[in-house]
């Protein structure tokens, strides 16, 4: 029989974001019109920040579970979008979000679930294929990846979002409302420990792997 | 010894242990999926606007974006002006990777956006990404190797040209205000946010992030919501479009179906994979096959259709199997993929012509665009 229901609930129909005809600007603009109600802005506020947001995530809980979660995040936001007084912290007060959610997932989530041998492995399957990478690098990057996790939060959060979201230094401090400074030195030291850990973690046969 | 400035912005010299760990953790970037929002939105007035909007047929909350894509045999071109002059109504163009360029000037990570006037060309090489930006029509952002040039920019009609590569274009003008040429189609009414992709032989794709879209090529219509996927070739047009999460085999089968138009006995079996593979989830693919097909196909699409998604009252077998269009209307609208009385009101519009007053490309140039069936 029918499911239209399935049809409707899963894909985006009269539910999706009117996206169009807004007059758009600066986010905090946005910020206020998705305050009093305006999908348009909201979903451009989602195209603006989903980056960062899945970066967040992902430097923090399985590969497997970040695109739920980013979809999470942005609907905890939306009914809590009146409560933010001060729209100017619109990233870094969605930033929050995003941690939280992180936190409560591993809450939620079997003890020693994250990182074990298992887990890596499952991730490793379900990572979507891709003609650029050998299963020698693909098991490869989730080593790096693993890696980068291992870091200080205040490490491991910027260089996924460099490394791996392609964000760049002033993209990373703008939407996450952390300063310039900030930013720029949590990437030169991340940095610096991630070559120092991948550095150790290379075999010797080859060489080293950086 | 790490490039500090590459590390931080893109610029100076690339450093290459850093550039390998961008390559081999590309794959686990963010692949911007749709956002399905509930259908009640808290204390959320609908606030739906556009010319086009006819209050008495929209639900509350119904969404429409149009994007009307005409495809034919267009002249592709070229244009390397020597000069253009920088003076008139311009886009900001700000420096997000690399060093995108601007003509032969490259556009620096440390100086303030710089300014894209008509006739100019953006063009980002392997390692350089940028975005265009202009008040009152969204943001575009484009990929690496790409070459984006301006064509025309008014209040009412703003168009650039995509030779290739990607753009991603987060758009808040009313539909019928931007518009994007590629190798193989002229679009006009772009709105909400996509992904548009144009190979080097001319080929393209597009994927909606946010709202939908429609495609248009003498007769033939697509229609991609927010979550699906649409493949166009040169000369054939817009292919049948498809949610991204359809089966593989459903989606080779569409594959095989699109680009073997007068190979009628692979067209019939890729016909019969999709239609093993469906599920109700593919009536969007599902319906656009219904005016693809003719015969006893069209009746093979049909009884499937139906078996998963049962039409609404007002629409008969006879009906659709003779292509009615209120009907094919009546059963799209009970998808609740999108109000295609949006699109059906587009349609019936005369395309919207340059206003004399606008800053754009000379007359000759136009007069190129304007060569489509």
């Amino acid at each position: 029989m029918a499911a239209l229901s399935e049809i409707r609930s899963s894909h985006a129909g009269p539910a999706a974001v009117n996206a169009c005809n807004d007059t758009g600007g600066p986010d905090d603009s946005l910020v206020r019109a998705a305050q009093s109600g305006d999908r348009a802005a909201f979903g451009l506020l989602y195209a603006r920040y989903s980056r960062m947001v899945h970066g967040i995530l992902l430097a923090r809980v399985p590969f497997s579970d970040v695109d739920d979660l980013v979809q999470d995040v942005f609907l905890q936001a939306l009914p809590r979008l009146a409560s933010l007084r001060e729209v100017s912290r619109f990233p870094g007060w969605l930033a929050s979000i995003a941690r939280n959610r992180a936190t409560d997932f591993h809450r939620r989530a079997k003890p020693n679930d994250e990182f074990d041998e298992e887990s890596v492995a499952a991730q490793s399957e379900l990572v979507a294929p891709s003609t650029r990478h050998s299963s020698h690098s693909s098991a490869e990057a989730h080593a790096v990846l693993d890696a980068i996790r291992s870091l200080p939060d205040a490490y491991r959060e910027p260089l996924v979002l460099r490394l791996v979201e392609g964000m760049t230094g002033p993209e990373i401090a703008a939407r996450t409302g952390l300063t310039h400074g900030s930013v720029r030195v949590n990437l030169h030291r991340g940095m610096l420990q991630l070559r120092e850990i991948l550095g150790r973690n290379a075999s010797p046969p080859a060489g080293g792997a950086l | 010894m790490m490039q500090e400035n590459y590390l931080w912005d893109g610029s100076g010299t690339p450093d290459p242990e850093i550039q390998r760990l961008e390559t081999l953790l590309a794959d686990f970037r963010g692949s911007e999926t749709a956002l399905v929002l509930p259908a009640e939105l808290p204390a959320a007035p609908s606030k739906f606007r556009g010319v086009f909007v006819n209050p008495l047929s929209l639900p509350r909350l119904a969404v429409a974006a149009a994007i009307l894509l005409v495809f034919g045999v267009t002249l592709f071109f070229t244009m390397q002006p020597k000069t253009v002059p920088e003076t008139g109504p311009a886009w900001e163009v700000a420096n997000i990777q690399g060093e995108p360029q601007i003509g032969t000037k490259a556009i620096a990570a440390d100086q303030a956006p710089s300014k894209l006037h008509v006739g100019q060309m953006i063009s980002t090489n392997g390692d350089s990404r940028a975005s265009l930006s202009q008040a009152d029509l969204g943001e575009i952002r484009i990929e690496p190797n790409s070459r984006v040039r301006l064509l025309q920019t008014d209040p009412n009609r703003k168009r650039i040209q995509l030779d290739v590569g990607t753009i991603h274009a987060a758009i808040w003008a009313p539909p019928g205000t931007f518009v994007v040429d590629t190798p193989s189609a002229v679009a006009i009414d772009l709105g909400c946010a996509y992904t548009l992709q144009v190979a080097p032989d001319g080929s393209g794709s597009i994927r909606t992030t946010l709202g939908w879209v429609g495609f248009h090529l003498n007769g033939r219509d697509s229609f991609i919501p927010a979550g699906a996927m649409c493949s166009t070739r040169r000369e054939l047009g817009p292919g049948v479009p498809y949610f991204e999460e359809a089966t593989p085999a459903f989606r080779e089968g569409i594959a095989k179906f699109d680009s073997n138009p007068q190979d009628s006995s692979a067209r019939s079996a890729a016909l019969a994979m999709m239609l093993s593979e469906a599920r109700a989830q593919d009536a969007l693919s599902l319906w656009h096959l219904l005016s693809r097909t003719t015969g006893a196909e069209r009746a093979q699409v049909y009884a499937r259709f139906a078996a998963l998604v049962p039409p609404p009252r007002g629409v008969t077998r006879a009906g659709i199997l003779n292509l009615d269009q209120s009907m094919l209307d009546l059963w799209w609208n009970s998808l609740g993929l999108g109000d295609i009385s949006v699109w059906r009101f587009w349609e019936q519009s005369a395309s919207p012509q340059p206003s004399a007053n606008s800053q754009q490309l000379p007359q000759k140039k136009q007069s190129l665009l304007k060569q489509q069936p």
